[in-house]
């Protein structure tokens, strides 16, 4: 067993999220890995030697049963109650034990030391049709939309890289002040303890304000303060900013919150752009009529079946999905 | 979490509380039951002998006791030096180049593997044949592991051997398993 490998198969097999793909839970997880093998093919066995270690051997335990182990401690008890001397340890034999269990604590604790100090990248990723909930080590609540990813270092926990869609209910931290950022392609949000959305897909990011107050730092070097309602959308490719005073609807705005999305008199055109960013799909409108039609209603996020059949009905077309692609039609 | 309680319960213990005792050893006996008996290859009369002893003797002592975060890989490398001491005592015999390989001699029965596995070519019945051809030592670690629900740092100290060391150890054993595992499935579809 080669040094170098064995050094790794430690690290997989104590990786929640590579325990993950062993189990087959969080599909973010899953595809992740998955990838990770088809671009390190040199380290397929590895992984797969790793996934046995952790899947292991499933025993059927035999517990004792409540009863024996009663009956074992009255026994005991008995025993304890029939000696009648008590050996005095010797005083080096005490001070043995103390010094061998000073050493380890020692190295314990400066394991842990070491291992904590290592400054180290969290990742959370969301696939097609996902949302998860995260909270971050301060506090600060996340709901990160599908198809998306946050990451931060974890010594600058309240330093957020965010690329896709998330909600954020930030924690605030009165005693020392310090400041929450999400830093996208386009701009870096600096927010005291407040909730807001970011939502940053293709060249743009959208900022839209619930409660506190936020200021936004462009990446053209303009800088933006928000109160509450405020939607501002930046995109640092095409240096081109749209400012909504007060947004009439806000709810609409992070509705996917609650694992729908909300169309009010939207064109099918627009809605169906929506719906590609959460499924991760395109859509090809067969006539003009379809595109210009007007919805209103609610299509959940996680299921593309419902979502499909919701707006068949509620637009009067059809919708074929073939290989990813979705062809609409007036009917 | 679980160590915050572990530390409470043996800082209690230690200074004499009875039912603190109790509740450590209504936790352990049966754990520590199903080891010696593991180890000492099914000896019912020895193990629950050295096992009364050992809590005798950890309640005696107690006040001397090191102060410990953990407790499980405590008990189980302690009550594994007295198991086996006594294990040499009873067969009275000397002169062996590995002593400890020698006498620990593991076996898993069927009933004792789950038909339902996680690694599917370990579903079939010749898996405990296939188990029990491994080393002792390898059996052991598997038994800790995946019975004892030790993790790889507390099987160390268990066996007294380094991380690595236990590490080789399952990852050999799981793997040659699933080799004898597969080799097994194929004999059979040729005949």
């Amino acid at each position: 067993m080669k040094d170098s490998q064995q050094g790794n198969i430690e690290n997989l097999i104590n990786d929640p999220s590579f325990i993950n793909w062993a189990n087959k839970t969080q599909m973010a997880d899953v595809e992740f890995w998955n990838q990770w093998i088809l671009d390190n093919p040199h380290k397929k066995q590895l992984a797969y030697d790793a996934k046995d270690v952790i899947l292991g051997i499933k025993f059927s335990k035999k517990n004792l049963s409540e009863q024996k182990i009663s009956e074992s401690w009255i026994q005991f008890e008995d025993k304890l109650n029939a000696l009648t001397t008590v050996r005095k340890i010797p005083f080096y034999k005490k001070l043995k034990y103390q010094r061998i269990a000073a050493a380890a604590l020692l190295l314990i604790s400066f394991t842990l030391f070491y291992v904590i100090d290592n400054s180290t990248k969290v990742l959370h990723k969301t696939a097609y049709g996902e949302i998860i909930d995260i909270k971050l080590p301060d506090g600060t609540r996340v709901k990160l939309n599908s198809n998306s990813v946050l990451s931060y270092k974890n010594d600058a926990v309240r330093e957020i890289t965010l690329k896709g869609e998330a909600f954020f209910d930030v924690e605030k931290k009165p005693s020392t002040h310090a400041k929450f950022v999400v830093i996208t392609n386009d701009l870096e949000v600096e927010v005291y303890g407040t909730s807001f959305n970011v939502n940053n897909r293709n060249t743009t990011t959208q900022v839209f304000l619930e409660e506190g107050n936020i200021a936004l730092r462009l990446n053209n070097g303009v800088q933006k303060n928000m109160i509450p309602g405020n939607l501002v959308t930046y995109s640092y490719k095409n240096d081109k900013i749209v400012e909504k005073e007060k947004v009439l609807r806000p709810e609409l705005q992070i509705s996917w919150k609650n694992g729908s999305l909300v169309f009010e008199r939207s064109t099918l055109e627009s809605a169906m752009r929506k719906i590609e960013e959460s499924y991760g799909m395109t859509t090809v409108f067969e006539d003009e009529e379809s595109k210009n039609t007007l919805i209103t209603g609610a299509v959940p996020i996680q299921n593309l079946e419902i979502c499909i059949k919701t707006i068949e009905k509620s637009a009067q077309v059809t919708i074929v999905n073939k290989y990813n692609k979705l062809y609409i039609r007036k009917n | 979490m679980k160590n915050l309680v572990d530390f409470n319960l043996w800082t209690a213990l230690k200074s004499g509380d009875l039912k603190a005792f109790s509740t450590l050893y209504k936790v352990y006996y049966p754990l520590l039951h199903n080891y010696g008996l593991k180890i000492s290859n099914n000896n019912i009369g020895l193990t629950e002998d050295c096992l009364q002893d050992f809590f005798l003797y950890i309640y005696q002592h107690r006040e001397n006791l090191a102060d410990l975060n953990s407790i499980k890989p405590y008990l189980f490398v302690s009550f594994r030096r007295s198991l086996f001491r006594e294990m040499k005592k009873s067969l009275k015999k000397v002169n062996f180049d590995k002593e400890e390989d020698f006498f620990i001699e593991i076996n898993f029965s069927a009933e004792e593997l789950m038909i339902e596995q996680e690694i599917v070519c370990f579903k079939q019945k010749s898996i405990v044949k296939l188990l029990n051809e491994l080393s002792s030592r390898q059996k052991e670690v598997l038994y800790l592991k995946y019975y004892s629900d030790l993790s790889i740092d507390e099987i160390a100290n268990v066996l007294e051997i380094n991380y690595q060391s236990v590490l080789n150890l399952i990852h050999k054993g799981i793997k040659k398993l699933r080799e004898k595992a597969l080799l097994s499935e194929l004999l059979k579809n040729i005949v």
